[in-house]
């Protein structure tokens, strides 16, 4: 097997008293895509931030394409590698679709404006927006915000993405173009980590789920497995739980 | 009352010609003073609200200084005081300067109103919310690219109508500036007062002066206000679209 995108091992991290990751190992392979559910404050959003330099942590270390994050240099270089999409989108609304996007390939790679527009518009038209650059991310629909925020990750041509419930702000229908994107996405290759409680979603794109309960991974299996024949207890109360929502 | 209005008065030589030099006065000095307080009112903003303790404290240390002290206090300071705290060679160069007293009231207005704008700054940067620092960190930009072309554009968007009244205020200030002998446009009124005893019309001219400009000022504003809103949050008097 070749040397994982992002190698999680043993991280530890408290804030004050709280332990918010306890030793938490976790490898993505190239291409892979891993999703990790669970309940809230059982640190799935914190391991994601802990990936990219994000979040600090005190113990164990981060490994993303090679690079330590505890010793990294240049953090900024490190966070371009990986795209980021958040639960509340976080376009910047006083600029526009494409002024989103540029912003950071421009000031943080050093493309020029033409070369930035240009990826730009590519993965606006990835993500079927193509039609909205020109407006405020005030002006569209939730799902469409997202779908923004997920080219303006692309746009800078990572090696990874990391989604952070990017669906647990928006009603059902919006949440079904998004994952549309996301599924388009994991079977062009792309190595993904996605924080999500979709599970229709995990079933049918993830090659493994984690679950994590009080900052730990409590189960961690290839998808056919954690759907069948989960190990833990807790994991099945979830599941329990989740599924009959739905 | 028994007083004969003269007007034509203030077209007449040499009164026409230091009306024109005081009001040009009062507009540069507050121009100047109000764009070296943007510039230092959003650093010092900036430090205010950042995640290291030093900065935080010089940010704060500079804020209770500046506001603190009553500004014609200040004005004095920078004019006696401080010179003669800094090395020989400067206060000999700052000394033989041309209009040593305009300088001293540009920074001195500016030093004032930098530490009132930094509050205003503050809490609209702690407005913003938390996640778009992140997501601008997210994308490789540095800390200070991030302030620069995300956070702070768009707490300046917020804060518009504040600094409408900050900068009224600066203009409002600079006639304090008479009392360390700029002539601006107030000190130019009493001139001609003690020159010619047309005490209303030449004090008519000031008052005129600072509304119409600060007219001009509000409108120029609230232009820019509607400019640079941001479309999709909540407008002024009316509910989302």
């Amino acid at each position: 097997m070749n040397q994982p995108i992002i190698r999680v091992e043993n991280v530890g991290l408290r804030f004050d008293s709280f332990v918010a990751l306890d030793d938490v190992s976790l490898s993505v392979n190239a291409g892979q895509c891993i999703v990790i559910c669970g309940p809230s404050g059982s640190g799935k959003s914190t391991l994601l931030r802990c990936i990219n330099g994000l979040e600090r942590f005190q113990k164990g270390d981060v490994w993303v394409d090679g690079v330590s994050v505890r010793g990294c240099q240049d953090l900024p270089k490190l966070r371009r590698g990986v795209g980021m999409v958040f639960q509340h989108f976080e376009l910047y609304p006083h600029m526009t679709v494409l002024e989103n996007i540029t912003l950071a390939p421009i000031k943080a790679k050093g493309l020029s404006r033409k070369q930035a527009e240009d990826l730009a518009f590519h993965y606006l038209d990835r993500v079927g927006i193509v039609d909205q650059a020109q407006k405020h991310p005030g002006r569209l629909s939730g799902g469409q915000q997202q779908r923004a925020a997920i080219a303006r990750a692309l746009a800078l041509e990572p090696k990874a993405m990391l989604f952070d419930e990017p669906t647990s702000a928006l009603d059902p229908e919006m949440i079904a173009e998004v994952l549309y994107v996301m599924r388009d996405l994991a079977r062009g290759g792309m190595t993904m980590l996605v924080v999500t409680h979709e599970m229709g979603f995990a079933r049918e794109v993830a090659d493994e789920v984690v679950f994590m309960d009080r900052g730990r991974i409590v189960e961690h299996a290839p998808v056919d497995e954690f759907f069948s024949t989960p190990r833990a207890e807790r994991t099945r109360e979830f599941l329990n739980k989740i599924l009959l929502k739905l | 009352m028994r007083y004969e209005f003269d007007w034509g008065l203030l077209w007449r030589e040499p009164y026409f010609g230091w009306i024109v030099e005081g009001v040009l006065t009062t507009f540069h000095l507050a121009l100047l003073a109000w764009v070296l307080a943007l510039c230092l009112g959003i650093v010092i903003g900036v430090l205010r609200v950042t995640n290291s303790r030093v900065l935080r404290a010089i940010g704060t240390t500079y804020v209770e200084i500046f506001r603190n002290i009553p500004l014609i206090v200040q004005l004095f300071l920078w004019l006696y005081v401080v010179p003669q705290m800094l090395p020989r060679e400067f206060s000999f160069w700052w000394n033989r300067l041309d209009n040593v007293p305009y300088w001293t009231a540009m920074i001195g207005i500016s030093f004032y109103t930098s530490a009132r704008l930094a509050e205003q700054i503050r809490s609209a940067l702690r407005a913003i919310p938390p996640g778009q620092f992140k997501a601008g960190l997210s994308t490789g930009l540095t800390q200070v690219q991030v302030y620069r072309y995300v956070i702070v554009p768009y707490a300046l968007r917020i804060i518009i109508p504040a600094l409408t009244s900050e900068f009224l205020t600066v203009f409002k200030n600079t006639a304090l500036a008479l009392t360390i002998g700029v002539i601006e446009i107030t000190a130019t009124t009493r001139r001609i007062e003690a020159w010619s005893f047309r005490g209303i019309e030449a004090y008519t001219v000031a008052s005129l002066t600072y509304i119409a400009t600060t007219i001009l000022v509000i409108l120029f504003m609230s232009w820019l206000e509607r400019r640079y809103q941001i479309p999709g949050l909540i407008k002024r008097g009316e509910a989302r679209a």
